[in-house]
């Protein structure tokens, strides 16, 4: 990803892929790289706080208490800071999720066009419930706030795939398509 | 994606190359006349850039419409501190969605604006903080940023100007509150996206204790065209106190979803039915929302007035942020409120009591009617809870988690009534 | 503090005019006339983020209600602070605190001392028209000792912003967002801090409780005295509450030169009992080789007369958490007999300080009035006991426990007075005459600080049995031996030590004031 190694850019692929290691360490390699890219971009370590978080996330695929805590250390915060802020946005995950996130947008535009339904029927295929892992760890069904895509309606996010205008009768070919 | 829908009413100035996939590189936009108005603008003072956006009365376009060129005139001049801008592309209104596509579709458009502000207001680093959600987006513009720099727009001594700017993209977290513009230097500063209280503003204080000027992506993106046309070339459009061209998102119940472009004097019920189509085959149009769920529930007979500030808010709304939500009669309103109070309930930053706890008692009283198990009694309450939210707090998400209530109980009462009577409601399935 | 070159604004508040300096805010201009101004999130002490919306007011001219605690006075500004608009306001802030609230004042230590209650009280916002199930979240500990019930949370944020902006620690943080917010510290962590007591104080409401005092007295069960920690040397301003003879807690008081609005946990923890278990509770005479209780008039008789008798020069052990009322009176006696040297010992510990008010500390020596001591001519010393311990002249101890004497210590002296509130071994075994002295919350008195700061205290409980300060008693004998006034009260003892005294020289109680004022060689060494 040619973009990923230009000095200005401090994101690559925004969180949640689907290829992740809980594990990773925090960080090394092309990751220290780009940690330190994101410190030069910001005056102070504080404000290198978000797009760090994105980077543990993207690597581990969620914020566990200890990867919370590692941040804390690289960037001069107390963990119990890094958590406030992390619990603060909706895009960090605190509690692990499936291999693929759905996100179904909530909003009013999508609700008007039938994003229950959509919800409805992807909960029944995966055999989930809102907000928890699948029993074989590969789906986790959400709503979300407006997505910012209500003229496209229903909005779905897998990862970071955007899907647009989709129906409930949409959905079994999105889910067939993820593998 | 091809761009869904264009329409002949349309004045498309921002959005003229929608749709067009070359037009979102470099050099595609260089040969659709792009980067003239950077390269004239190097050869302007900084004044008087800034005394020709505040001439054109560009409005801020994110929802506030405060003008563009006199909060650039805020910033100090000669200052020992350095000045930032930032870009707000947090769009997270509900109902709106244009600053994505002026993203997606001409990044550099974008881009430009927000170079000849930031030299304009002699800010040395630009932040574009864009939501986390916009993966698509991010990747889109990233690619331009890239571009940007390679080719000597971005970085040291920009086309040989002596000036010095840096971009950096900024991703939000899930947060529509960092829309805020203090939330929103908060987040970029690495803090929970919380509001804060002005004075002291942004311009004295903003991103890192420093001056900064916030803007909107679609603000910024008009700026390279009254920077090259003039303030007047921009004033062809629209009213006295509304001039130049507007994105309204249009979705919810409509044939013709998506944005479109008007001059500020257009009609909005044209808007509406003419060019968004009206509602589908069979169905009645039983309210539209002009300006994001901020703003009040307008009825289909209040809708013939100019989509300008002035003429939206005298037809009883506003014009917010352009996110025009249509609903037919197959909408249960108290549904829908209940579905906007939630958002505002779970996007509330949590620091203010009345709009904490306010946000989420109406939720809560809405899902209750929506249930079939309100109280006639509940119609008062939720009007004074309303008030008690509006107009003490620190931002106004607190008011606006109200206005759908107030505004749909003003105009919608049966609805209210038929939930609370027996259950039943009025939407036509 | 007013400065000459400060501008005055004139504004009105609830009809009443008044000239403040520029850049003072509408609530501390309101207390300045004594309208007080309900508020959560405000405290003087700390940052002002104006989030409770508590103390919201009319300004005249203004579209919506403004926060007093955050806007500035301008120049004709007409503030209404209790007028309907500013009161449904108050209400409303009120109310939807109670929303979620679980009213369990029956169990709640914070009650009788809750600005919840007081504010619902004062606005007459005593319920809720909520009908909906309320959100329960729990309680935690954030501390070993202190537990956050976070349903009573008001989330006024004194708590987190103690941490940040004066413990310098900012290890309590505002959790998740909107009506799930809660506040605590790491996951699944507990954090220690040699100051975290503090944030039960701030807290405004009873989310953050002492363990340690959960389920004692009721805050109206408590007699309050200002007196000053005898902790350590810092000399925190303290007010102690008390119930049926003991020491159940303290809380700081504001002294803006020693201790700002904050102490230290060790203080807190220190005065909890002081003085508790087993007293001598008569004085009491030697009668061979038995000790035998007597009255007053007997004991000072014969401390009298022994003195008389020239016993020979006065060695003492004294102690540094006694007043300078009372080691004055000890060093009188000793001049009667012959000074000849007096010592005291210090316990000792790690020095910790409040790094966002760096002159607070929980200073190494953990006693209160080392300067005092010092000051009237005692020294420091490591071990006293064995410097003492062959004297064979007229030996006093005061408050000294003399837990670690040697066998036989003071067998040697002619005469030995032991002044202290409870029985040793060789007090037993040696002393001629024993005099049941007050701990320092039994009477009043004065301590000396680190700084050279000469502070007050009030008497917080009743002496047990027949004690009396032996300032009192003392000077008794003095008189008798016409070498001393009596001195019938505290006051008449310091004027007395400040009579004798270059560096106490013109104080009095009277003019001591609330803050105290600095010994003579101290307030020159201040700029």
């Amino acid at each position: 990803m040619s973009d990923a190694m230009h000095p200005a850019i401090v994101s690559a692929q925004p969180s949640q892929r689907a290829e992740t290691n809980p594990d990773a360490p925090l960080f090394e390699g092309e990751y220290h790289d780009r940690f330190e890219k994101i410190l030069s971009r910001y005056p102070n370590k504080r404000a290198a706080l978000l797009p760090a978080l994105n980077l543990a996330q993207e690597l581990r695929g969620w914020l566990s208490p200890e990867t919370m805590a590692r941040i804390a250390e690289l960037l001069d915060l107390t963990p119990a800071y890094v958590r406030s802020v992390a619990s603060f946005y909706t895009m960090f995950a605190t509690r692990p999720v499936g291999k693929y996130l759905i996100q179904v947008c909530a909003g009013i535009g999508c609700d008007l066009c039938g994003a229950e339904d959509v919800v409805e029927r992807l909960l029944e295929l995966t055999e989930t419930r809102l907000g928890e892992a699948s029993a074989d760890g590969k789906y986790t069904v959400m709503e979300v706030e407006c997505l910012g895509g209500c003229g496209f309606a229903t909005m779905v996010q897998v990862n970071d795939q955007v899907y647009e205008d989709i129906k409930a009768e949409d959905v079994e070919g999105l889910l067939k398509g993820l593998d | 994606m091809a761009y869904p829908h264009e329409h002949p009413r349309e004045t498309r100035v921002l959005s003229k190359y929608f749709g067009d996939k070359d037009a979102i590189g470099i050099d595609g936009w260089i040969e659709r006349g792009g980067y003239k108005a950077l390269d004239k603008a190097f050869g302007m003072s900084r004044d008087e850039i800034i005394e020709v956006v505040k001439d054109s009365g560009l409005r801020g376009r994110g929802g506030a419409g405060f003008p563009a060129g006199l909060k650039w005139s805020f910033m100090p001049k000669n200052g020992d501190r350095p000045n930032y801008l930032a870009c707000n592309a947090d769009e997270s209104e509900p109902g709106t969605f244009k600053d994505r596509e002026i993203m997606r579709w001409t990044p550099h458009q974008l881009i430009e604006g927000i170079i000849i502000c930031s030299y304009a207001i002699n800010a040395e680093h630009a932040y574009i903080y864009i939501r986390g959600e916009f993966v698509d987006v991010v990747r889109v513009l990233n690619g331009a940023v890239v571009e940007a720099y390679e080719r000597g727009y971005l970085g040291k001594n920009i086309r040989g100007s002596g000036y010095d700017l840096d971009l950096t993209v900024h991703l939000g977290a899930g947060a529509y509150i960092a829309g805020e513009e203090t939330g929103l230097l908060n987040s970029l500063e690495g803090r929970r996206a919380e509001p804060r209280v002005k004075p002291p503003f942004p311009a004295q204080r903003g991103a890192f204790g420093m001056p900064t000027t916030v803007n909107n992506v679609e603000t910024l993106a008009a700026v390279p065209g009254i920077v090259e046309n003039g303030a007047d070339w921009y004033r062809q459009w629209g009213t006295e106190k509304s001039p130049g061209t507007k994105l309204f998102s249009c979705c919810g119940h409509l044939r013709r979803p998506g944005n479109y472009e008007v001059p500020l004097d257009f009609n909005l019920k044209e808007l509406v039915f003419e060019i968004c189509g009206g509602p589908p085959e069979g169905r009645e149009m039983l309210a539209v929302i002009p300006g994001g769920s901020s703003v009040p529930i307008m009825t289909v007979d209040e809708l013939d007035c100019d989509v300008s500030y002035e003429g939206i808010e005298a037809a009883g709304s506003l014009l917010g942020s352009g996110g025009l939500i249509a609903m037919d009669d197959s909408t249960c309103m108290v549904h829908a409120v209940r579905k906007m109070v939630d958002f505002y309930a779970h996007e509330s930053c949590g620091q203010c009591t009345n709009c904490r706890e306010g946000s989420s008692w109406l939720a809560k009283i809405l899902r209750r009617i929506e249930r079939g198990q309100g109280r006639e009694e509940d119609i008062p309450l939720l009007l004074d809870i309303s008030a008690n939210m509006a107009g003490k707090t620190i931002c106004p998400l607190s008011d606006s988690a109200a206005v759908p209530v107030v505004s749909s109980i003003e105009k919608f009462m049966d609805e209210y009534m038929a939930h609370i009577r027996d259950g039943s409601c009025t939407a036509v399935r | 503090m007013d400065s000459e070159s400060t501008p005055q604004i004139n504004i009105t508040i609830d009809g009443v005019e008044l000239s403040v300096p520029k850049g003072t805010t509408i609530l501390d201009a309101a207390e300045r006339i004594g309208v007080v101004i309900p508020r959560y999130c405000y405290h003087p002490g700390l940052s002002r983020p104006a989030v409770c919306r508590m103390c919201l007011v009319e300004v005249e001219g203004a579209p919506k209600p403004q926060p007093s605690c955050v806007q500035e006075v301008q120049d004709g500004m007409v503030v209404r602070t209790g007028n309907p608009e500013a009161r449904k306001a108050r209400r409303a802030a009120i109310e939807f605190l109670l929303v979620n609230h679980p009213l369990d004042c029956p169990i709640c230590d914070a009650a009788g001392q809750c600005e919840l209650q007081d504010y619902a009280f004062e606005t007459g916002q005593l319920s809720t028209r909520n009908v909906e199930p309320k959100v329960v979240l729990g309680r935690d500990h954030v501390t070993p000792d202190i537990v956050y019930f976070a349903d009573r949370c008001v989330l006024c944020t004194r708590c987190v912003r103690f941490m940040d902006e004066i413990a310098e620690d900012p290890v309590l943080q505002v959790i998740n967002r909107g009506y799930k917010s809660f506040i605590d510290t790491m996951t699944d962590e507990v954090f220690e801090h040699p100051f975290s007591m503090n944030i039960v104080d701030v807290c405004p409401v009873g989310a953050l409780v002492n363990e340690n005092f959960l389920f004692k007295p009721r805050s109206w069960d408590l007699d309050q005295t200002a007196s000053v920690c005898p902790g350590c040397s810092q000399g925190c301003n303290v007010t102690l509450g008390a119930k049926e003879d003991k020491i159940l807690r303290a809380k700081p008081r504001f002294n803006p030169h020693v201790n700002s609005y904050w102490m230290c946990d060790h203080g807190r923890s220190a005065v909890v009992n002081w003085g508790a278990g087993e007293r001598i509770e008569v004085p009491m005479v030697r009668d061979g080789d038995r000790l035998a209780p007597v009255d007053w008039s007997r004991a000072l008789q014969a401390l009298t007369d022994a003195m008389r008798g020239k016993p020979g020069t006065a060695r003492a052990i004294v102690s540094a958490g006694a007043s300078n009322e009372s080691l004055f009176a000890v060093r009188q006696l000793m001049n009667a007999a012959g000074f000849e040297g007096g010592e005291f010992r210090v316990s000792t510990g790690p020095e910790s300080v409040l790094k966002g008010f760096p002159k607070l500390r929980l200073r190494a020596d953990r006693v209160p009035n080392v300067r005092g001591a010092e000051l009237l001519g005692f020294q420091r010393a490591d071990d006293p006991i064995a410097n003492a311990s062959g004297h064979t002249g007229t030996l006093f101890i005061l408050e000294d426990e003399l837990d670690d004497a040697p066998e036989g210590f003071g067998g040697n002296a002619a005469l030995f007075v032991y002044i202290g509130s409870k029985m040793n071994a060789a007090a037993r075994n040696a002393a001629h005459v024993i005099l049941p002295s007050p701990t320092f919350a039994e009477a009043e008195g004065t301590f000396t600080n680190y700084e050279g700061r000469v502070q007050r205290f009030g008497q917080a409980l009743r002496a047990p049995g027949l004690t009396r300060p032996i300032w009192m008693s003392g000077s008794a004998v003095l008189a008798q031996l016409e070498a001393g006034e009596q001195l019938r009260t505290a006051g008449v003892a310091f004027a007395a030590l400040a009579a004798e005294s270059n560096e106490y020289a013109g104080m009095s109680y009277e003019n001591l004031g609330q803050h105290g004022a600095m010994v003579a060689s101290s307030a020159a060494a201040v700029p």
